[in-house]
């Protein structure tokens, strides 16, 4: 009953007029950037955090998370009709949706994509009630060993599960620890690789960071490669027919139960959960040969698959302060703008931030069949504006956005800065997103490790001795173990081949 | 193919070098010990654990070979760089407006197509854009011309 008492909190929250404009507005320019190649929801969000301080804080979590969800459903948009993924999770609804789109089937491809996505949507969101209190209640019992090794798996499994070099990766990782210290140290107040810059004596900004790796470096490459884009399809009848309807029931199913599991492992999200489930259909279905001409499932699938899991990866962020990929990570520094420590308080300390946001997110799934069906048209338009617009606009828009964070001028400088380090990232095969979880982490990991070799006197057993945290550290080498296996290394590096 | 150009040696040459430069500029930081921890010991431990995944990336990519850099193209890294900095400099001595006039200039300078016409049209939507937004709407505390508003 407590639960109905929750969502009933959460939904006089969220249907507040104030939250659901927010609500809109987030799943609007969602929706937006989703379509919109060259701009992801990483480098949104962090070009938005510096305006979120202005707004009050659920409506600000609500704005963002409208986005993260949003660009799932814009990003299929694109993918269908013109054969351009807005997103990376919706590169594999490219296959089969721009195919049937050829086949005259647009409109029935977008509107199963929309409606199985929203289904997907609302199951994600049941499902983050139901594990909330429980996921909570286990992180409160957790000492600073066990939080220290809860980390240590996220920031392993995240790096195991994206897709590139794990040794690079975790490398990365240690780098972004390594930029996270940078600032007053809390128990001493040394300063520390603040290079007498006043500006970095309260630590390292991670929204110009995120800017300039994720935006930046972006359209610099996306300069450098010339975008080009074809004219789109038109849409036609929205309906599917009854054949479709009937194939695309079970793929649904599927797609939402693989994504909502995949979206709570730490480095899980949208992107993973799209290409299993795209696996799994082809795997399952009697005539694989149709997959790649058309095949209804490889887009409905996918598509609840990657909502599902953009749903779920909420999870360990809100109930135990850990982000499990970047926009999460992001979506961490949100709260602490808004003077909210992530982690297991927060429900019980501001259970209408929590529940609230939790029943918008349906709201917004709601919110968002409206916006993708009857005004895909108005998207579409927006496919026309050549890039040599956007470019220059997302620039203006992450400088305007980095001056805000504090009227200095200095975080435009350390965009710029970050911008060239993004783009030797890329250059160099390194994946951003592991560096910036440990950027966020960084602090706090520290913290607990100081904490825990304090609380121990100095032995570092203290992380075997306690039961969660040699519980946690198992589990993390098990998953570096497995890694160096040959053969799981091998199918790993083709999985993630597919995806390039 | 020159083995020391591949992606996987240059990166990990990039880790021992982050690495290097927290050592350097961490040496005055007390260490402390295992109990209390001073400043410097969780950055020391982090920069030994970087040199070490740097050196190893770098044996394995020189034994493997592994895939060659692409060659840089300079100008959009450049003018796009450039860009943001002259915005930088300009934005609180002159106001929003010449900011944006020179980001969006130098910046269109980097793509493949530079057409005149675009680029004003370009700015004179962006300037109305921001100022509402940024000005009217939000109520930042910026001004749009230095001096005028």
């Amino acid at each position: 009953m407590e639960l109905l008492h929750n969502l009933a909190l959460g939904l006089s929250v969220a249907v507040s007029l104030q939250n659901l404009l927010y609500a809109l507005l987030g799943c609007m320019v969602g929706t937006l950037i989703g379509v919109l190649p060259g701009i992801g929801p990483v480098a949104t969000i962090a070009m938005l955090l510096p305006i979120t301080f202005h707004l009050p804080p659920t409506a600000s979590l609500i704005m963002l998370a409208g986005i993260y969800y949003g660009a799932q459903y814009g990003g299929s948009t694109t993918s269908i009709l013109v054969n351009l993924p807005g997103e990376a999770s919706s590169v594999v609804t490219c296959l089969d949706g721009y195919q049937m789109a050829r086949k005259g089937r647009a409109g029935a491809a977008l509107s199963i994509s929309a409606v199985g996505s929203f289904f997907a949507g609302t199951v994600g969101t049941i499902i983050i009630v139901i594990f909330a209190e429980p996921l909570t209640r286990m992180a409160q019992k957790f000492g600073p060993a066990d939080y220290c090794s809860l980390m240590a798996l996220g920031l392993v499994a995240a790096v195991v599960l994206a897709s590139g070099s794990v040794m690079k990766a975790i490398a990365m990782v240690f780098l972004g620890l390594l930029f996270g210290l940078v600032g007053t140290d809390v128990n001493t107040g040394a300063q520390r690789f603040t290079f007498d810059v006043p500006e970095l004596s309260d630590g390292i900004d991670f929204a110009p960071i995120a800017m300039g790796l994720f935006g930046i470096a972006e359209i610099v490459v996306n300069l450098e490669r010339h975008l080009t884009r074809g004219g789109a399809i038109k849409v036609g009848s929205l309906w599917p027919t009854r054949e479709e309807i009937r194939r695309s029931i079970p793929a649904v199913l599927r797609g939402t139960t693989l994504g909502a599991l995949l979206g709570v492992l730490p480095g899980g999200g949208p992107t993973l959960g799209a290409f299993s489930a795209y696996t799994l259909e082809k795997k399952l279905s009697k005539n694989p040969g149709e997959f790649g001409k058309g095949a209804v499932e490889g887009v409905a699938s996918p598509e609840a698959a990657n909502n599902a899991a953009a749903q779920t990866s909420f999870i360990p962020m809100l109930t135990l302060g850990i982000p499990s990929n970047a926009v999460m990570a992001l979506m961490v520094g949100a709260m602490i703008i808004q003077g909210i420590q992530p982690g297991p308080e927060v429900m019980t300390k501001k259970p209408d931030l929590f529940w609230g946001m939790i029943v918008s997110m349906w709201v917004g799934n709601l919110m968002l069949v409206i916006i993708n069906l009857p005004m895909i048209g108005m998207w579409v338009k927006l496919l026309t504006v050549p890039y040599r617009f956007l470019a220059p606009a997302i620039l203006l828009f992450c400088c305007i956005g980095a001056y805000s964070l504090q009227n200095s001028t200095f975080h435009v400088m350390q965009v710029a800065l970050f911008g060239v380090i993004g783009y030797i990232f890329v250059r160099l095969g390194c994946e951003g997103a592991p560096f910036l979880l440990g950027l966020v982490l960084g602090p706090q990991m520290e913290e607990y490790f100081r904490r825990a070799m304090l609380l121990s006197r100095g032995d570092p057993m203290v992380f075997l001795e306690r039961p969660i945290s040699l519980g946690l550290l198992i589990t993390t080498a098990l998953l570096l173990i497995l890694m160096a296996l040959p053969s799981i290394k091998k199918a790993r590096e083709e999985a993630f081949q597919e995806e390039g | 193919m020159n083995r020391f150009l591949s992606k996987d040696f240059l990166s990990g040459l990039m880790f021992i070098a982050f690495g290097l430069i927290a050592i350097y500029f961490g040496q005055k930081l007390a260490q402390g010990t295992a109990v209390r921890m001073g400043p410097g010991y969780v950055p020391r431990m982090l920069s030994y654990i970087l040199l070490g995944l740097g050196g190893v990336i770098c044996v394995v990519a020189l034994i493997t070979g592994g895939e060659p850099v692409e060659r840089i193209k300079w100008k959009p890294l450049t003018m796009v760089t450039i860009g943001i900095v002259c915005f930088a400099l300009l934005f609180e001595r002159a106001g929003l407006l010449p900011a944006l006039v020179v980001l969006v200039f130098i910046s269109s300078l980097g793509g493949e197509e530079f057409k005149l016409t675009e680029v004003l049209g370009n700015m004179v939507v962006l300037a109305i854009l921001c100022t509402l937004v940024f000005k009217v709407g939000l109520g930042m505390n910026i001004s749009i011309i230095q001096g005028v508003w």
